[in-house]
């Protein structure tokens, strides 16, 4: 029986010793009305082989996702990835664990854990990691449910060029709350500073912004954070390019008290959208009231270092109703992914992608706008995403870029429909390109 | 073991980089030197063969399935197929960007599209949301839903009832939803009360959350009164699905009368845990409650033959997270379905309530039963009778380990009278009768040793790569990051 060892002889002779005479009788408390009498109508089992034809054809009928590179990114990043480390991924200690609560069983999931933190740490200068919370979207939410209750307040001020689906779900978990959300238009492709002074005031619980932002754009966080604190209000930033962590500021650097970071950029494939991982990082006085699972390091009874789950008592199997959030099963595999990842990258390996990653993404749009065929539209500072201006029409260049075998950069207008952004196009650039590529791209699109 | 940072040697590198850096872009022209960090993140240097040493040293010092019986109570630890694996890692999946546009992902769509017929054929459900990324972010889905529905109907509901018996998971998230949490007693037959069910459903309550077989791995044979006290009242039957691996082909949660059912696809699916995800929490509904499932539904264009990718319109929650689901996790799902298909799905669940009825059988004279009657797919003991020699479930947990096999869950449920140290035994279909037998026997040598060495449980355990862990130092004296270290050594010199 497919994945089943017990013989049916052997079945028969468990349910003897058991005292039975047929299965029937171990479910006698399943009403006999509701008990199916018939077989699920389903399609009959396939063989292995079976299945691999079926499902390889299935995915036959996507584009050949690997030799067409992305020029869109917008939350998910197709960065290059080690084979070392996905080699180590395969380990089944790794991936056929449950969530490390026997801790001296599961001493390579909670170490992984806090060299995760550790290395978060250190990119964000912030004191408490969070490794795992599912993405950046349901991060960003209990960001901002964490800053609710850090403040008693019932504000919260959101920057609009924060992720469109990271803004949407912020809305769906905070509806049952009855909290005041406002929002903070977009200038110049930047978060309006001028009317957050108008807005900010001492029921302001958190201030939301993410940077770089949806729309490419290097946030003045520190600016940001100054105005927040003048009304003890948090600061929270989100990150969805977790790349940029390479050489921007770090955000403990810049006043912020709360950052939600997706890190599907530090390992992890792009899957249609899942799964990522997104970690919460805060200051030290703030860990009562963070959500999600945390590791800790101890010593052991014989004396050693050793790691744990810790702060427990915040958790839902332990607090029921009056836990900081409901996480359970959360995203631990990525965090051994981005783990592996970045020890690969390391110190200059990290710095040394971003920086390329920088580079690559402005040397496509000076490229792109010397072409005459774009326009820039706004004058600010961006990491490896830039929205640009077409002057020709998208359908077209989208079927040229098709054509040769590239993944068009990110019709913006849809997911913001002002008028502004009818031929706006938000690109994005990682290493995965070459200088050959990005001039090739260039010119067919002149 | 030694952190990977203090294996650091400034100089090592375990990256590549291609020749052409782009040279003449001058960064600090383009980026104002404010947003710029003047040093570069001490992270560490290592060589690749470091951190394959490094990481196949940790992953050793874990214990997964593949390593043996992991009888973790409602958790589901079956095997994970290797084909699964090898489906979702097609290169035409991995890639795939969630915002190319719906012709270029049609086979990704398919396989969502095609999933959701079968978990509604499976459960006896309407239309599935392949968005919760975990059983507890479905729940929260759930109770959003249930909640929308009622604010839609200009119905103010404000409580939820919820077994004493639950998850601690389905409290949470209630809680999360904007519900007031109601706690309904367990009978000594670990089953809902039905007194204090009807006494505390109204018209201001919005349901019960559910699960069945309970988390005692009981099923409920009061399911019909408990369908009918709460649908008098006009409320929504939620079904927690963790516990789905008793009912395959047996009994589908849509037909009992269940308005929501959340699967974990980790459990009940096949796909694997992860050490702590990812896995997927999908929810089902009834017809009723479409309307308010998150955005976007996977849908089909008969006309024009084509998958896509249907925004839910204005009476849906929204979206509760980033793109559409996690999809490689649903891949998964997909190929066990296809791989067992309804003959073998039934038997999985047969054979995952026999193999728990033959352990508390055999086991039952030696860890009394905290209910003494037939299981579902897990049974729950109790270490109360080892007490008095001052053993505790805890100390049973890790003599365990002694022998190699990872234990079964004692932190929970843990709720007065009956289920007080608990053991609660999941042994799924994946596990051979030999199996079983080896664990019953080390089972029954472990209750003699309670009795004749107690102390030999009480320091457990011994050969595991690390001793007891200190938790109360973990939280007093806290170190959670590699600087924390370096700071308390700086301390204390």
């Amino acid at each position: 029986m497919r994945y089943i060892p017990s013989t049916e002889k052997q079945q028969v002779e468990m349910l003897k010793d058991i005292g039975v005479s047929c299965f029937e009788d171990l479910i006698q408390n399943v009403p006999k009305k509701f008990r199916l009498d018939k077989p699920l109508n389903l399609p009959p089992a396939l063989s292995e082989l079976e299945l691999e034809e079926k499902i390889t054809n299935l995915a036959k009928k996507n584009t050949d996702f690997y030799s067409t590179k992305p020029l869109i990114g917008a939350g998910a990043y197709r960065h290059f990835i080690p084979e070392a480390q996905k080699s180590l991924l395969q380990r089944e200690e790794f991936w056929t664990c449950y969530t490390p609560y026997q801790p001296e069983l599961s001493q390579g999931t909670l170490q992984s854990m806090f060299e995760f933190q550790s290395f978060i740490a250190r990119l964000t200068k912030m004191d408490v990691i969070v490794p795992s919370i599912f993405d950046g979207a349901s991060a960003t939410a209990e960001a901002a449910l964490m800053a609710l209750r850090l403040t008693h307040r019932n504000k919260i001020i959101i920057s609009k060029l924060i992720h469109p689906h990271y803004l949407k779900t912020i809305y769906t978990y905070l509806a049952p709350h009855h909290i005041e959300i406002i929002e903070l238009p977009c200038q110049d492709g930047l978060t309006q500073m001028k009317q957050l002074e108008q807005i900010l005031d001492e029921s302001t619980a958190a201030l939301i912004v993410q940077s770089p932002n949806f729309l490419g754009g290097i946030e003045n966080l520190s600016q940001f954070s100054e105005m927040v604190h003048q009304k003890k209000a948090l600061m929270i930033d989100i990150i969805a390019e977790s790349m940029s962590l390479g050489i921007l500021k770090a955000p403990g650097d810049l006043g912020v008290d709360i950052v939600a970071g997706n890190v599907q950029s530090f390992g992890m494939d792009l899957n249609l959208g899942g799964p990522y991982n997104a970690f919460l990082a805060t200051k030290k006085q703030y860990i009562r009231q963070i959500p999600g699972r945390i590791a800790g390091e101890t010593k052991d009874a014989r004396g050693n270092r050793a790691f744990v789950m810790t702060f427990r008592a915040r958790e839902q199997d332990i607090r029921r109703e009056k836990a900081t959030s409901n996480m359970c099963t959360n995203h631990n595999l990525n965090v051994v992914a981005a783990n592996i990842y970045l020890s690969l990258m390391g110190t200059e390996g990290i710095y040394q992608y971003a920086l390329l990653n920088a580079k690559m993404a402005h040397y496509l749009e000076k490229k792109l706008l010397k072409s005459g065929k774009f326009e820039k539209i706004f004058n600010y500072p961006y990491f490896n995403e830039f929205l640009i201006q077409y002057k020709g029409e998208i359908e077209e260049l989208n079927q040229i870029l098709s054509n040769h075998h590239f993944l068009p950069p990110l019709a913006v207008y849809p997911l913001i429909p002002e008028k502004k952004y009818e031929n706006a196009l938000l690109f994005a650039v990682t290493e995965i390109f070459n200088r050959n590529e990005l001039d090739h791209i260039t010119s067919i699109l002149s | 073991m030694k952190l990977i940072f203090e294996k650091s040697i400034p100089g090592r590198d375990g990256f590549s980089l291609p020749s052409d850096l782009f040279e003449e872009i001058e960064i600090d022209k383009d980026i104002p030197e404010d947003f710029l960090d003047k040093n570069k993140k001490n992270l560490v240097e290592v060589s690749e063969v470091d951190v394959i040493r490094h990481f196949t040293k940790l992953s050793k010092l874990n214990y997964g399935v593949d390593d043996g019986l992991y009888p973790l109570g409602s958790c589901t630890m079956k095997y994970n197929p290797r084909i699964n694996e090898k489906m979702a890692s097609l290169g035409q999946f991995t890639h795939a960007h969630p915002l190319a546009s719906i012709k270029m992902i049609q086979g990704s769509l398919e396989v969502m599209y095609q999933l959701n017929l079968l978990l509604c054929e499976i459960t006896g459900m309407d239309q599935y949301t392949m968005a919760p990324a975990s059983g507890a972010h479905g729940e929260l889905t759930g109770n959003l839903i249930m909640r929308q529905y009622f604010v839609d109907h200009g119905e103010k509901r404000t409580k939820m009832l919820i077994p004493d018996s639950a998850h601690g998971t389905n409290p949470a998230s209630a809680a999360m939803a904007g519900f007031e949490v109601i706690e309904i007693k367990s009978t000594s037959n670990g089953t809902v009360d039905l007194d204090a069910l009807q006494n505390a459903m109204d018209e201001h309550t919005v349901g019960l959350m559910l699960t069945n077989p309970n988390t005692v791995g009981l099923y409920d044979g009061g399911i019909e009164s408990i369908e009918r006290i709460i649908h008098q009242k006009g409320g929504l039957l939620y079904y927690d699905g963790a516990n789905l691996n008793a009912s395959l082909g047996i009994m589908r949660p849509g037909d009992v009368g269940f308005d929501v059912v959340h699967l974990n696809l980790h459990k009940t699916f096949s796909t694997p845990h992860g050490g702590g995800g990812p896995g997927a929490g999908v929810i089902g509904v009834k017809e009723r409650l479409i309307p308010y499932l998150p955005t976007p539904i996977i849908d089909y264009n008969a006309n024009e033959k084509y998958f896509y990718l249907k925004d839910n319109g204005e009476k849906s929650i929204g979206m509760v997270r980033s793109f559409w689901g996690n999809f490689a996790v649903l891949v998964k799902t997909y190929a066990w379905i296809l791989s067992l298909g309804p003959e073998y799905l039934y038997q999985a669940s047969k054979t995952s309530i026999i193999n728990a009825n033959y352990v508390l059988k055999k086991l039952k004279k030696y860890y009394k039963p905290a209910y003494d009657q037939y299981c579902g797919h897990e049974c729950t003991l109790t270490g109360r009778e080892y007490k008095k020699y001052n053993i505790k479930t805890l100390h049973i947990a890790k003599r365990l380990m002694d022998y190699g096999i990872h234990p079964p869950t004692i932190y929970f449920p843990h709720f007065e009278p009956y289920a007080e140290e608990t053991i609660m035994i999941e042994p799924p279909e994946s596990e051979s009768k030999e199996n079983l037998d080896e664990f019953i026997n080390v089972m029954i040598q472990i209750s003699q040793e309670a009795e004749s060495n107690p102390e030999i449980l009480l320091s457990a355990p011994h050969n595991t790569p690390i001793g007891k862990t200190d938790d109360v130092l973990a939280v007093t004296k806290p170190i959670l990051t590699y600087d924390d270290e370096l700071r308390s050594i700086e301390q204390e010199k």
